[in-house]
């Protein structure tokens, strides 16, 4: 029993606080911060908040949480740990609706459950208007309709574009000479090169962003990209997932695990404005800010899943389009309006970011959504440096 | 300065680096000293200009040790970053070797041309192989840019600092070098390489440090010059531009403003130079018509108020 041990059952606490606020933190962290505390003036606040916080944080996202719980607890600041800590959404025990109870796209559910989920971090009360924060399940499809997507998620998985890879493969019909290999095959003809051996590049996954229009009107058919999503996040693939109504939202930190119905609810969960209104250009500016300047979009395919109904300024929509093209290898739009018959890209938005799209397809049902797979199979290959000028659109 | 005096304090961290004109806060400084202390790599995050390569180029010179450098790309991979070997010289011998007619035995020539001789070190190799009196610095810079499996094969080597070359052996560190991993946050990296590293967010400095900072780099500015600079810099950072401008601007700025014989900004010079901050057609449009003379005035208002730190 010494000033020691106070520290390390101090510490252990200070730990398992952490944790419970959502930050993973493992005994080795735990170790580390023992032993940086040993370096260090303990009596100094400044040096004891930099130790801990490099040693038991690895993420920026994380500081903040950190940063309340270092007040909390070792200067014991009334403020609380800050309202409730992000909720992931571990454990909570919602099953989902029977699959009889499936609503046709276009229903809007039960208004009464809208109201009890309204309780959200402040942080999440920045917007207002006609934003209705609620959440939704996204697993209330039919049982055919689900089995039908399975399929077409295993086939979009399997068809995700790729791109030359820096590395090099053996390849008979390569068009590099490949030193290593021929030297080693010269080995066995007593040092004579006589069989060369060739490379090529190696092809890669090209990386997918989707970014999913979540808005009222485009309720049912994002139900069913989410899905997708999950399946591609879930098998390691090089995909991002994003959600915007009235804000943005990455959901790919949600889609991973094995448990494709726990990672739905934990998404549904983490979006705050499903089914509430657009303003696409605010959304795709949140996301050329946070995401695209750090270069997550370069060289990868963009995927809109959007109506393209616009509530905000349609002149910044053209803007942010204009920005996220030039940072991406090709643009997709899909819009499930565009399956019905007669259909011209009225809505405002839709026209404004028309002239910044490579492909643009319908959505409005699973085989519409098929052709998606198909589209981006075909994306693969190289970048068109032009402004794309005459519209593809496949199906 | 040696690495044990940086050991043995905090300040003598801060102070190290001070002297190279390199201003961290103590927070920044206690990380360093932590990973000197414990021998941990320091993974740093932030933004594009905060100074995250400029800290492990700086620290190497206060430690007087020799700086490495591994620049990530996608597809960076072992032969690039580990060593190769050298195939066309390695040929280029096996035939010399056969005209001469030596008559050495093939084994003999077999270990020469597996041979340190014929090895081409690349930086990773080179950091554990140093055999320098003070341990090198590593920098392994935007680690986020490389791919996965490249990040699963820097975990081994960080955690034990060894390399196996099938036809020499195995190397191993004599010394640890001090490490140092930068992100740009393209990608969140791995959880098991974060956990052997020890975690820097790196933040922009507020208006004090950087007025300091750009006095320390550019010591031949006047102090209203590089008050007044640094101010309109904090000035841009509050308006909504694409790519906020770092420290690295400030200093390039205040650099073009002397140049320029400048001892004050105004509205006229700013306008001229703009381009040394911002880097972003619609940001320089957005500075504009947000009246650059209203922000100038702000600036120097600001810059006036603030009390100038002694160097």
């Amino acid at each position: 029993m010494n000033a020691g041990d106070a520290v390390v059952r101090k510490l252990v606490t200070f730990g398992r606080i952490l944790r419970e606020a959502g930050v993973e933190v493992g005994p080795g962290r735990v170790q580390d911060a023992l032993r940086a505390l040993d370096e260090i003036d303990m009596r100094r606040r400044d040096e004891v908040y930099a130790a801990l916080a490099c040693t038991l944080i690895a993420r920026r996202d994380d500081l903040e949480i950190f940063d309340r719980a270092f007040r909390a607890w070792f200067e014991k600041d009334p403020t609380r740990l800050g309202g409730k800590a992000p909720d992931m959404g571990i454990g909570i025990d919602e099953r989902p609706q029977p699959p009889a109870a499936a609503p046709r796209p276009g229903d809007s559910e039960d208004p009464e459950d809208q109201d009890e989920e309204q309780e959200e971090p402040d942080v999440l009360a920045a917007y207002s208007a006609d934003e209705r924060l609620r959440e939704r399940d996204f697993s209330t499809l039919t049982r055919t309709e689900l089995l039908r997507l399975r399929a077409l998620m295993d086939r979009l998985v399997r068809v995700l574009p790729t791109r030359p890879s820096r590395r090099l493969e053996l390849a008979p019909n390569g068009f590099q000479i490949a030193p290593r290999e021929t030297l080693r095959r010269a080995m066995r003809r007593e040092g004579e090169p006589v069989e060369r051996a060739f490379r090529r590049k190696k092809r890669v996954e090209r990386r997918v962003v989707f970014l999913c229009d979540v808005s009222g009107s485009m309720e049912p058919y994002s139900r069913a990209l989410v899905l997708f999503l999950q399946a591609a996040v879930s098998a390691g693939r090089k995909v991002e997932a994003f959600t915007f109504g009235t804000r943005l939202t990455r959901l790919t930190p949600y889609l991973g695990g094995y448990d494709p119905e726990a990672s739905l609810q934990r998404a549904s969960r983490a979006v705050p404005d499903w089914a509430g209104g657009t303003r696409i250009g605010d959304a795709f500016k949140a996301f050329n800010d946070l995401y695209g300047r750090r270069g997550l979009t370069r060289g990868s395919v963009v995927v809109i899943v959007s109506d393209g109904w616009e509530r905000g300024d349609v002149s910044q929509l053209a803007l942010e389009m204009a920005r996220l093209r030039r940072r991406c290898h090709s643009i997709i739009w899909v819009n499930p309006l565009k399956g019905t018959e007669g259909y011209e890209p009225l809505a405002a938005g839709m026209a404004a970011a028309l002239p910044y799209v490579d492909v643009f397809l319908p959505g409005h049902n699973l085989i519409a959504l098929e052709s998606l797979a198909e589209a981006l199979r075909a994306s693969g290959g190289r970048r068109s440096s032009v402004r794309p000028a005459t519209l593809r659109s496949a199906a | 300065m040696t690495i044990n005096e940086m050991r043995d304090s905090i300040d003598g961290v801060q102070q190290a680096l001070a002297e190279r004109s390199y201003l961290a806060d103590r927070g920044l400084a206690t990380t360093v000293h932590l990973a000197l202390k414990l021998g941990k790599p320091v993974l740093l995050e932030g933004e594009a200009g905060v100074g995250k390569t400029e800290l492990a180029k700086v620290v190497a010179d206060a430690l007087g040790a020799r700086l490495i450098r591994l620049q990530c790309y996608e597809g960076i991979d072992v032969a690039h970053a580990l060593y190769d070997w050298a195939y066309a010289r390695q040929m280029l011998y096996i035939r010399t070797l056969e005209a001469t007619g030596d008559a050495r035995q093939g084994e003999e020539v077999l270990d020469e041309l597996f041979g340190p001789r014929f090895l081409e070190r690349r930086p990773l190799l080179d950091a554990i192989a140093c055999d320098d009196e003070v341990p090198p610095v590593l920098l392994i810079d935007e680690i986020d840019r490389a791919d996965d499996e490249f990040e699963a094969f820097l975990l081994e080597l960080l955690s034990d600092f060894q390399v196996t070359i099938p036809e020499i052996g195995t190397i191993k560190a004599e010394r640890r070098p001090v490490v140092f991993l930068t992100s740009n946050r393209t990608r969140e990296l791995h959880e098991a390489l974060k956990r052997r590293c020890l975690y820097m967010w790196v933040e922009m400095p507020d208006l004090d440090r950087e007025i300091a900072i750009v006095r320390a780099r550019v010591p031949e500015a006047p102090e209203r010059l590089a008050a007044q600079a640094a101010a309109f810099v904090h000035e841009l950072r509050t308006l909504d531009l694409t790519k906020q401008p770092g420290i690295a601007e400030t200093i390039d700025w205040t650099q073009a403003l002397l140049a320029l014989g400048q001892e004050e900004i105004e509205a006229g010079v700013v306008d001229l130079t703009l381009g040394s901050v911002l880097k972003f057609h619609e940001d320089i449009g957005r500075v504009r018509d947000a009246d650059l003379q209203q922000i100038v005035e702000r600036a120097r208002s600001v810059a006036d108020d603030t009390q100038i730190p002694a160097s």
